[in-house]
Protein backbone atom coordinates (compact mmCIF):
# COMPACT_ATOMS: atom_id res chain seq x y z
CA UNK A 1 0.00 0.00 0.00
CA UNK A 2 1.53 3.21 -0.76
CA UNK A 3 1.96 6.17 1.54
CA UNK A 4 -0.91 8.41 0.01
CA UNK A 5 -3.60 4.92 0.93
CA UNK A 6 -2.12 4.74 4.28
CA UNK A 7 -2.34 8.45 5.35
CA UNK A 8 -5.76 8.79 3.91
CA UNK A 9 -7.07 5.46 5.08
CA UNK A 10 -5.61 6.50 8.72
CA UNK A 11 -7.03 10.05 8.68
CA UNK A 12 -11.05 9.40 9.14
CA UNK A 13 -14.02 9.03 8.08
CA UNK A 14 -14.37 12.91 6.25
CA UNK A 15 -10.79 11.78 4.29
CA UNK A 16 -11.09 11.98 0.69
CA UNK A 17 -11.08 8.80 -0.77
CA UNK A 18 -8.80 6.59 -1.07
CA UNK A 19 -7.70 3.23 -3.55
CA UNK A 20 -8.70 0.21 -2.35
CA UNK A 21 -5.75 -2.13 -1.69
CA UNK A 22 -5.61 -4.10 -4.94
CA UNK A 23 -2.56 -6.04 -4.96
CA UNK A 24 -3.57 -8.91 -4.06
CA UNK A 25 -7.42 -9.23 -4.19
CA UNK A 26 -9.39 -12.08 -3.31
CA UNK A 27 -11.15 -12.83 -6.13
CA UNK A 28 -14.64 -12.17 -4.99
CA UNK A 29 -13.59 -8.94 -3.31
CA UNK A 30 -15.34 -5.71 -4.34
CA UNK A 31 -12.97 -2.74 -5.10
CA UNK A 32 -13.72 0.10 -2.86
CA UNK A 33 -13.35 3.50 -3.30
CA UNK A 34 -14.18 5.00 -0.14
CA UNK A 35 -14.08 3.97 3.93
CA UNK A 36 -16.47 0.92 4.29
CA UNK A 37 -19.41 1.73 6.92
CA UNK A 38 -19.31 -1.10 9.47
CA UNK A 39 -21.77 1.00 12.36
CA UNK A 40 -24.35 3.25 11.63
CA UNK A 41 -24.46 6.33 14.28
CA UNK A 42 -27.56 5.43 15.97
CA UNK A 43 -26.06 1.75 16.48
CA UNK A 44 -22.77 3.39 18.18
CA UNK A 45 -24.70 5.19 20.42
CA UNK A 46 -26.34 2.39 21.29
CA UNK A 47 -23.63 0.48 22.56
CA UNK A 48 -21.82 3.34 24.32
CA UNK A 49 -25.08 3.72 25.95
CA UNK A 50 -25.18 -0.07 26.54
CA UNK A 51 -21.67 0.40 27.75
CA UNK A 52 -22.28 3.54 29.75
CA UNK A 53 -25.43 1.58 31.71
CA UNK A 54 -23.41 -1.96 32.43
CA UNK A 55 -21.13 -0.09 33.68
CA UNK A 56 -23.11 2.10 36.22
CA UNK A 57 -25.53 -1.23 37.35
CA UNK A 58 -22.17 -3.30 38.01
CA UNK A 59 -20.75 -0.41 40.08
CA UNK A 60 -24.05 0.39 41.86
CA UNK A 61 -24.48 -3.95 42.84
CA UNK A 62 -21.29 -4.84 43.46
CA UNK A 63 -19.30 -1.50 45.19
CA UNK A 64 -21.90 -1.52 47.85
CA UNK A 65 -20.86 -5.48 48.55
CA UNK A 66 -17.34 -4.64 48.53
CA UNK A 67 -18.02 -2.26 50.85
CA UNK A 68 -18.29 0.90 49.48
CA UNK A 69 -21.80 1.30 51.12
CA UNK A 70 -23.95 4.50 49.48
CA UNK A 71 -27.88 4.75 48.17
CA UNK A 72 -27.83 2.56 45.54
CA UNK A 73 -30.98 0.90 45.05
CA UNK A 74 -32.58 3.89 43.18
CA UNK A 75 -29.53 4.72 40.85
CA UNK A 76 -29.74 0.62 40.24
CA UNK A 77 -32.94 0.16 38.99
CA UNK A 78 -33.55 3.54 36.97
CA UNK A 79 -30.25 2.61 35.11
CA UNK A 80 -31.65 -1.26 34.45
CA UNK A 81 -35.14 0.20 33.03
CA UNK A 82 -32.80 2.51 30.66
CA UNK A 83 -31.06 -0.93 29.92
CA UNK A 84 -34.11 -2.79 29.08
CA UNK A 85 -35.30 0.25 27.23
CA UNK A 86 -31.83 0.40 24.86
CA UNK A 87 -32.20 -3.43 24.79
CA UNK A 88 -35.84 -3.65 23.65
CA UNK A 89 -35.19 -0.59 20.30
CA UNK A 90 -31.52 -2.91 19.80
CA UNK A 91 -33.70 -5.73 19.19
CA UNK A 92 -36.35 -3.93 16.99
CA UNK A 93 -33.47 -2.20 14.95
CA UNK A 94 -32.15 -5.95 14.32
CA UNK A 95 -34.97 -7.34 13.62
CA UNK A 96 -36.34 -4.91 11.18
CA UNK A 97 -33.91 -2.91 9.89
CA UNK A 98 -30.27 -4.45 10.35
CA UNK A 99 -29.65 -8.13 8.82
CA UNK A 100 -29.21 -10.25 11.59
CA UNK A 101 -28.55 -12.95 10.24
CA UNK A 102 -25.26 -11.54 10.34
CA UNK A 103 -24.81 -12.33 13.77
CA UNK A 104 -26.15 -15.96 13.49
CA UNK A 105 -22.97 -18.70 13.85
CA UNK A 106 -23.13 -20.64 10.05
CA UNK A 107 -21.04 -23.24 8.46
CA UNK A 108 -18.52 -21.31 7.11
CA UNK A 109 -17.77 -20.27 10.63
CA UNK A 110 -17.53 -23.38 12.67
CA UNK A 111 -15.35 -24.33 9.85
CA UNK A 112 -12.73 -21.34 9.86
CA UNK A 113 -12.98 -21.92 13.56
CA UNK A 114 -11.53 -24.88 13.70
CA UNK A 115 -9.00 -24.46 11.11
CA UNK A 116 -7.86 -21.44 13.01
CA UNK A 117 -8.01 -23.23 16.77
CA UNK A 118 -5.44 -25.71 14.78
CA UNK A 119 -3.31 -23.16 13.37
CA UNK A 120 -2.92 -21.10 16.53
CA UNK A 121 -2.23 -24.79 17.92
CA UNK A 122 0.61 -25.33 15.71
CA UNK A 123 -1.45 -27.88 13.50
CA UNK A 124 -1.59 -28.44 9.52
CA UNK A 125 -4.20 -28.04 7.38
CA UNK A 126 -6.16 -25.48 5.39
CA UNK A 127 -5.68 -21.76 5.80
CA UNK A 128 -8.90 -20.52 7.55
CA UNK A 129 -11.19 -18.73 5.55
CA UNK A 130 -12.16 -15.07 6.32
CA UNK A 131 -15.01 -14.40 8.61
CA UNK A 132 -18.32 -12.09 7.05
CA UNK A 133 -18.75 -8.56 8.92
CA UNK A 134 -18.47 -10.57 12.81
CA UNK A 135 -16.03 -13.27 12.97
CA UNK A 136 -17.38 -16.52 14.91
CA UNK A 137 -16.03 -15.70 18.11
CA UNK A 138 -17.41 -12.41 18.65
CA UNK A 139 -21.05 -14.18 17.67
CA UNK A 140 -21.15 -16.35 19.89
CA UNK A 141 -19.88 -13.50 22.62
CA UNK A 142 -22.65 -11.63 21.53
CA UNK A 143 -25.09 -14.75 22.18
CA UNK A 144 -23.51 -15.17 25.59
CA UNK A 145 -24.11 -11.36 26.09
CA UNK A 146 -27.67 -11.48 25.36
CA UNK A 147 -28.28 -14.54 27.27
CA UNK A 148 -26.80 -12.70 30.17
CA UNK A 149 -28.35 -9.38 29.32
CA UNK A 150 -31.71 -11.08 28.77
CA UNK A 151 -31.81 -13.26 31.92
CA UNK A 152 -30.38 -10.06 33.83
CA UNK A 153 -33.42 -7.48 32.36
CA UNK A 154 -36.55 -10.81 33.24
CA UNK A 155 -35.34 -11.46 36.22
CA UNK A 156 -34.50 -7.74 37.24
CA UNK A 157 -38.11 -6.42 36.03
CA UNK A 158 -39.68 -9.29 38.75
CA UNK A 159 -37.11 -7.51 41.42
CA UNK A 160 -38.83 -4.31 40.71
CA UNK A 161 -41.80 -5.87 42.50
CA UNK A 162 -39.91 -5.56 45.90
CA UNK A 163 -39.38 -1.70 45.66
CA UNK A 164 -41.48 1.32 46.10
CA UNK A 165 -41.22 3.72 43.15
CA UNK A 166 -42.76 6.82 41.73
CA UNK A 167 -44.41 4.70 39.01
CA UNK A 168 -45.69 1.57 41.16
CA UNK A 169 -45.86 0.07 44.99
CA UNK A 170 -44.39 -2.32 45.84
CA UNK A 171 -46.01 -6.23 46.31
CA UNK A 172 -43.62 -9.01 47.17
CA UNK A 173 -46.18 -11.43 47.50
CA UNK A 174 -46.26 -11.97 44.06
CA UNK A 175 -44.32 -15.00 44.45
CA UNK A 176 -43.36 -17.19 47.28
CA UNK A 177 -39.83 -17.55 48.83
CA UNK A 178 -38.47 -19.98 46.69
CA UNK A 179 -39.50 -18.68 43.87
CA UNK A 180 -37.87 -15.48 44.58
CA UNK A 181 -34.64 -16.83 45.67
CA UNK A 182 -34.52 -18.61 42.31
CA UNK A 183 -35.36 -14.92 40.35
CA UNK A 184 -32.59 -13.20 42.42
CA UNK A 185 -30.25 -16.02 41.86
CA UNK A 186 -30.46 -15.91 38.34
CA UNK A 187 -30.15 -12.03 38.65
CA UNK A 188 -27.10 -12.52 40.64
CA UNK A 189 -25.34 -14.96 39.10
CA UNK A 190 -25.70 -13.59 35.33
CA UNK A 191 -24.60 -10.42 36.82
CA UNK A 192 -21.21 -12.35 38.18
CA UNK A 193 -21.08 -14.01 34.44
CA UNK A 194 -21.17 -10.44 33.27
CA UNK A 195 -17.79 -9.59 35.13
CA UNK A 196 -16.19 -12.42 33.50
CA UNK A 197 -17.60 -11.12 29.57
CA UNK A 198 -17.13 -7.15 30.25
CA UNK A 199 -13.20 -8.03 31.18
CA UNK A 200 -12.99 -10.13 28.26
CA UNK A 201 -14.72 -7.81 25.73
CA UNK A 202 -12.12 -5.04 26.95
CA UNK A 203 -9.32 -6.79 26.31
CA UNK A 204 -10.01 -7.80 22.96
CA UNK A 205 -10.84 -4.14 22.31
CA UNK A 206 -7.37 -3.13 23.19
CA UNK A 207 -5.53 -5.59 21.77
CA UNK A 208 -3.59 -3.96 18.93
CA UNK A 209 -4.40 -6.43 15.98
CA UNK A 210 -8.12 -5.52 17.03
CA UNK A 211 -8.02 -1.90 16.62
CA UNK A 212 -9.72 -1.54 13.16
CA UNK A 213 -12.58 -3.25 14.72
CA UNK A 214 -12.64 -0.91 18.27
CA UNK A 215 -11.89 2.44 16.04
CA UNK A 216 -14.68 1.50 14.08
CA UNK A 217 -16.80 1.83 16.81
CA UNK A 218 -15.87 5.26 17.38
CA UNK A 219 -15.79 6.21 13.78
CA UNK A 220 -18.34 4.15 12.21
CA UNK A 221 -16.05 3.22 9.43
CA UNK A 222 -13.18 1.03 8.33
CA UNK A 223 -10.56 1.51 5.42
CA UNK A 224 -10.47 -0.32 2.66
CA UNK A 225 -7.38 -1.98 3.24
CA UNK A 226 -8.97 -3.33 6.12
CA UNK A 227 -11.95 -4.61 4.85
CA UNK A 228 -10.40 -6.44 1.76
CA UNK A 229 -7.91 -7.55 4.80
CA UNK A 230 -10.03 -8.41 7.58
CA UNK A 231 -13.60 -10.05 5.83
CA UNK A 232 -14.80 -12.01 3.06
CA UNK A 233 -16.73 -9.65 0.37
CA UNK A 234 -19.23 -12.66 -0.75
CA UNK A 235 -20.05 -13.21 3.17
CA UNK A 236 -20.52 -9.41 4.05
CA UNK A 237 -21.22 -7.03 1.76
CA UNK A 238 -19.78 -3.74 2.06
CA UNK A 239 -21.72 -0.49 2.17
CA UNK A 240 -19.92 2.75 0.37
CA UNK A 241 -20.01 5.09 3.55
CA UNK A 242 -20.74 7.23 0.39
CA UNK B 1 -7.34 -25.96 49.37
CA UNK B 2 -9.83 -28.16 49.66
CA UNK B 3 -11.43 -26.38 52.66
CA UNK B 4 -11.81 -23.08 50.86
CA UNK B 5 -13.92 -25.02 48.42
CA UNK B 6 -15.98 -26.29 51.53
CA UNK B 7 -16.30 -22.97 52.97
CA UNK B 8 -17.63 -21.31 49.48
CA UNK B 9 -21.43 -21.76 49.16
CA UNK B 10 -23.28 -21.06 46.49
CA UNK B 11 -26.03 -19.31 47.50
CA UNK B 12 -26.77 -16.23 50.14
CA UNK B 13 -29.07 -18.25 52.79
CA UNK B 14 -31.60 -16.70 55.26
CA UNK B 15 -34.57 -17.70 57.88
CA UNK B 16 -37.45 -17.64 56.79
CA UNK B 17 -40.54 -16.01 59.10
CA UNK B 18 -41.77 -19.52 59.75
CA UNK B 19 -37.89 -20.95 61.31
CA UNK B 20 -36.74 -22.54 57.76
CA UNK B 21 -32.91 -21.95 57.85
CA UNK B 22 -32.61 -22.85 54.33
CA UNK B 23 -34.16 -20.19 52.27
CA UNK B 24 -32.43 -19.49 49.55
CA UNK B 25 -32.09 -15.72 48.81
CA UNK B 26 -29.68 -15.16 45.11
CA UNK B 27 -26.33 -16.14 44.31
CA UNK B 28 -23.77 -15.80 47.05
CA UNK B 29 -21.31 -12.67 46.64
CA UNK B 30 -18.13 -15.09 47.91
CA UNK B 31 -18.33 -16.00 44.19
CA UNK B 32 -17.28 -12.60 42.95
CA UNK B 33 -13.41 -13.17 43.24
CA UNK B 34 -13.74 -16.43 41.45
CA UNK B 35 -15.34 -14.68 38.33
CA UNK B 36 -13.17 -12.29 38.25
CA UNK B 37 -10.02 -14.85 38.45
CA UNK B 38 -11.76 -16.83 35.28
CA UNK B 39 -11.95 -13.19 33.24
CA UNK B 40 -8.05 -12.89 33.96
CA UNK B 41 -7.31 -16.80 33.54
CA UNK B 42 -8.87 -16.40 29.91
CA UNK B 43 -7.33 -13.30 29.15
CA UNK B 44 -3.58 -14.22 30.27
CA UNK B 45 -3.92 -18.03 28.48
CA UNK B 46 -4.93 -16.13 25.21
CA UNK B 47 -2.69 -13.44 25.61
CA UNK B 48 0.47 -16.18 26.14
CA UNK B 49 -1.04 -18.15 23.18
CA UNK B 50 -1.43 -15.24 20.90
CA UNK B 51 2.51 -14.03 21.86
CA UNK B 52 3.50 -18.10 21.25
CA UNK B 53 1.46 -18.32 18.44
CA UNK B 54 3.27 -14.61 16.70
CA UNK B 55 6.46 -15.94 17.57
CA UNK B 56 6.22 -19.43 15.88
CA UNK B 57 4.75 -17.51 13.05
CA UNK B 58 8.13 -14.88 13.01
CA UNK B 59 10.34 -18.06 13.30
CA UNK B 60 8.64 -20.02 10.42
Amino acid sequence: MSATETSAAEAGPSATPVVADTAKPDTNTRVLNTRVLRHRLVDRIYHWLMAASVFILMGTAFFPIMGWKFEWVSLHWITGVVLTLLVLIHIVRALFWQDWRAMLVDGADIRDGVRSMRSALGGRGPAPGKPGKYKILQKLYHLAIAILVLSIIASGLLMLLKIDTPLWRRNPYWFDNDTWGVIYSVHGFAALAMITLVMIHIYFALRPEEWWLTRSMFRGTISPKEYAEHCDASRWRAEDRA
Amino acid sequence: MTRGFEAMALFRYATSLYGDSNVVIGASWDLLPWFVAAGATFIILHAVVKAIAGRRHHAG
